[in-house]
């Protein structure tokens, strides 16, 4: 959520979630095509060829000014695959409210309930849970035959009694009743939190750690050219960070920090924090601020072809960043 | 200030901040999320490789480039420049307005919340009208 006072806007997060192919896409491709073309801004979709999300797809939606206030909604999807656990996560920061689309056919269930544990761990990381973040069910795809009865679904997925809605977003049905449903509910909460002020707190110094890549990087560490990787376990950042709470109000953005150890880590001392060392005092060793000095060269040479190289080997979701320069150039002109 | 097109403060949420410069012609709300995704997805890369973070990413166009600058642990400075300018003085320019920023970050948040400005108590109300009248089937 973010609350701007000097633009005098609101900005929420809403991220549709769920198994790959389970009609996250279909449902923004709806509401792009459905919403009046003043409140919607462009589908940006970050996808491979044989059309499956590779990063995420993104739609701005404009509500109009509500109380004085430009109230806006950003959908994201995330890539159903299991190997993209990462963007998953990434994606996840700062969400307002989740659409889990299950897919309502026979033979899915395994891949909707790993989903599920799947959304669930993730937004532990950013102490976040099911019950206390604005969650709705999207039981997809009503129009075909062979599907599972509501009430099925309800006993394997819905453990948080959440509002759930059918839905066949081929036909476009449910959509908007589903967006709805969880814009209200984020909506709500915004008051609570504001009348109540009790202000937004988030999780952010956790990154995000993805259990499939973990595995890759200690392939990658075996390498005999990395040797600063092996010294770096990926489970680090979030075992021994403490964790920054943060808060977002009053005059303009105002960010506010406070710093609070990990769960369950009382006896650790916190590692002296990113922050600074990264803005400012960075030792000058780092290839960027080796750059700053080159002027006119752009970043070259064999450390940052050896890193190119490594990170197409390392991370298959990095081939994304790739992906994003593209779109990016595009968006550009 | 070093001849760029344009410059957008982004939060790494996605989220715009604020902007300054030849925007109109830029899908500002896409960029602000691509900028945050492609940080992240940077941030993720520099992990597995050992390194802290890159706090400076460029991306070079045939006629337009952009480069993102870490500012705190927060937000980003997308700026967007042109053959008028070179990478050596946006670099300078960024590397110095980042330190800035960060600093003017550290000190609001060291400010305390008055609590003058706040959302109406009426503002879920209002919003889920609105959402009625707009996104309807
Ligand atoms: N029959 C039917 N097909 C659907 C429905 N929703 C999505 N699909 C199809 O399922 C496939 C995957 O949808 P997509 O939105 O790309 O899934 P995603 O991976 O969750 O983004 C596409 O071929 C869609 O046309 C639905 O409600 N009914
Ligand atoms: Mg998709």
């Amino acid at each position: 959520m973010q609350i701007n006072f000097a633009l005098k806007e609101v900005n929420c997060k809403i991220v549709y979630y769920g198994p790959g192919l389970s009609g996250k896409t279909t449902n923004l491709e709806v509401i792009h095509s459905k919403a009046p073309t003043t409140n919607r801004g462009e589908l940006t979709s970050i996808a491979t060829e044989g059309d499956r999300t590779l990063f995420f797809d993104f739609l701005p939606l404009n509500l109009g000014n509500v109380a004085g206030m430009k109230t806006k909604f950003q959908l994201y999807t995330v890539p159903g695959q299991v190997f993209y656990n990462s963007t998953r996560k990434l994606v996840l920061q700062g969400v307002d409210g989740v659409v889990f689309v299950a897919d309502s056919r026979r033979g899915k269930l395994e891949e909707n309930t790993e989903s599920l544990e799947n959304l669930k761990e993730n937004m532990a990381e950013y102490g976040l849970t099911l019950q206390t973040t604005p969650f709705v069910i999207q039981y997809n795809k009503r129009d075909l035959e062979d599907i599972h009865t509501v009430e099925e679904l309800d006993r394997a997925l819905n453990t948080v009694n959440a509002p759930t809605v059918e839905a066949s977003a081929l036909t476009g049905e449910g959509v908007f009743p589903t967006l709805k449903k969880l814009a209200g509910m984020v909506l709500e909460n915004l008051n609570r939190q504001q009348s109540s002020s009790v202000v937004r707190r988030r999780m952010l110094a956790k990154e995000p750690v993805a259990a499939g890549v973990k595995a890759r990087a200690g392939e990658a560490a075996a390498a005999p050219s990395t040797p600063s990787a092996p010294s770096r376990p990926a489970g680090r950042a979030a075992s021994e960070q403490p964790a920054v709470v943060k808060e977002h109000v009053a005059s303009g953005v105002k960010p506010v920090e406070r710093r609070v150890p990990p769960k369950g880590a009382s006896g650790v001392k916190p590692r002296v924090t990113p922050r600074r060392e990264n803005a400012s005092g960075r030792p000058a060793a780092s290839p960027a601020a080796r750059d700053v000095a080159q002027g006119e060269r752009p970043a070259a040479g064999s450390r940052a072809a050896l890193y190119i190289v490594l990170t197409l080997v390392v991370l298959g979701g990095a081939a994304a960043a790739l992906y994003y320069t593209g779109v990016l150039g595009k968006l550009l002109g | 200030m070093s001849d760029s097109k344009c410059i957008i403060l982004i939060d790494r949420e996605g989220y715009m901040v604020t902007k300054t410069g030849h925007t109109e012609d830029f899908d500002m709300q896409a960029i602000s999320a691509l900028v945050a995704g492609s940080y992240a997805a940077t941030r993720e890369m520099a992990r597995l490789l050992g390194e802290e973070e890159f706090s400076v990413l460029f991306h070079q166009g045939k006629r337009d480039s952009i480069q993102l600058t870490l500012v705190g642990d927060r937000t980003i400075l997308a700026t967007v420049f042109d053959e008028r300018t070179t990478i050596g003085m946006v670099r300078l320019y960024a590397k110095e307005a980042s330190q800035k920023l960060d600093k003017l970050f550290e000190d609001i948040s060291q400010r305390d919340d008055d609590g003058s400005e706040h959302i109406g108590a009426d503002f879920a109300k209002s919003a889920k009208d609105q959402l009625d009248a707009v996104f309807s089937d």
